[in-house]
């Protein structure tokens, strides 16, 4: 089944945007993401911690419903599904 | 009833809203709440459009390294209060209009006093803790808000109408770490002015609002994308009183989906 992630922002400056990847039924939603992050260390550390859980500020959308970031690793994706992931800006 | 100097200066934008309309932004007063990168088109631009009464709060005062972004703001003015230049400016763009300005720091104490009864709260903060109290403060005083943020080339934005949409700690629960952001002029230039589009179309009652719709703006790639948020039920500021229990949140969410 194919997935597209998308990255906005510094996270697609980093590691490209509109990514279609192949993955087996129930892998999960951090895991898909993961895999794409880890090419760039840069691209990685800005949206993982150290324990490689989504920093706490990382918005994730699953088409287009936000999902909680603590709970990703748990989160199956399906065929189809569009993952937004991006990190909101605070400057004024 | 609209002065002949007025009807004069509004010329251009009379065709489109009418006298009706420009009653309205005559009548209406925007709490902007900072002077900085986004309070600068934002209040220029309302000023320019005819909205009746402004506040402007800020407590920093005019720094050089302000200049790259904040356009209400010129060389000579650096040492200024920043609430003083805005003044001066925004008297000089209108002299038709009404510019309160309030030289203090927002906080929990000062934050429901400073908006009073304005009719929409416009967020040019540089933080989040600042805006999670005006967030709570519009849901409270059921206050529209217009959020905006920048960085860099990236800018986001949203229109919050307390009660109907998402609210900012809905979308926004953890607030990104503090920064010297990185910014160049035309980003707050970009943002600022589509948050002033949005009072606009909010006073006049017309168009479609970014109501439930998180805009990012790239400017690097040229891209301006949409992201439809909702309403968290857990939200600490507008979700439900009492969470429904899992089973019913669940069946009611099958619903909508069919």
């Amino acid at each position: 089944m194919t997935i597209k992630v998308r990255f906005f922002a510094r996270f697609r400056e980093l590691l490209g945007t509109d990514i279609i990847v192949t993955s087996q039924e129930g892998t999960h939603l951090l895991t898909v993401v993961k895999k794409i992050a880890e090419k760039s260390q840069d691209g990685y550390d800005a949206i993982f911690d150290a324990k490689g859980n989504f920093r706490e500020f990382v918005i994730v959308m699953q088409n287009g419903k936000r999902v909680e970031t603590a709970t990703a690793g748990s989160v199956p994706v399906t065929d189809g599904d569009e993952i937004a992931v991006f990190p909101p800006v605070a400057g004024g | 009833m609209l002065s002949a100097r007025e009807r004069e200066r509004y010329k251009r934008q009379l065709i489109l809203f009418g006298d009706e309309g420009q009653e309205r932004l005559k009548k209406a007063h925007i709490f902007i709440a900072g002077a900085g990168g986004l309070g600068s088109p934002v209040s220029i631009y309302l000023a320019v459009a005819g909205v009746g009464t402004l506040t402007v709060v800020d407590k920093d005062v005019v720094d050089q390294t302000n200049l790259n972004r904040q356009i209400l703001h010129y060389d000579k003015d650096i040492g200024k209060k920043k609430t003083e230049s805005a003044e001066e400016k925004l008297i000089a763009w209108n002299p038709d209009i009404t510019i309160r300005v309030i030289d203090t720091t927002i906080d929990a104490g000062n934050v429901g006093k400073l908006i009073g009864r304005a009719d929409g709260i416009v967020d040019a903060m540089d933080n989040y803790p600042t805006r999670y109290l005006l967030n709570d403060t519009a849901h409270t005083k059921k206050i529209p808000f217009f959020h905006g943020a920048i960085r860099g080339f990236y800018g986001q934005a949203t229109t919050i109408i307390p009660e109907k949409t998402a609210c900012l700690r809905c979308i926004f629960p953890c607030a990104p770490p503090q920064e010297v952001f990185p910014v160049v002029g035309v980003t707050p230039g970009v943002i600022g002015t589509i948050q002033a589009t949005e009072v606009l179309k909010y006073l006049l009652g017309t168009g479609d609002l970014l109501a439930n719709r998180l805009l990012i703006w790239d400017g690097m790639a040229m891209h301006t994308e949409e992201i439809r948020v909702e309403q968290n039920p857990a939200c600490p500021t507008c979700g439900a009183k009492v969470n429904p229990p899992e089973t019913k949140r669940s069946q009611k969410r099958e619903k909508n989906d069919n």
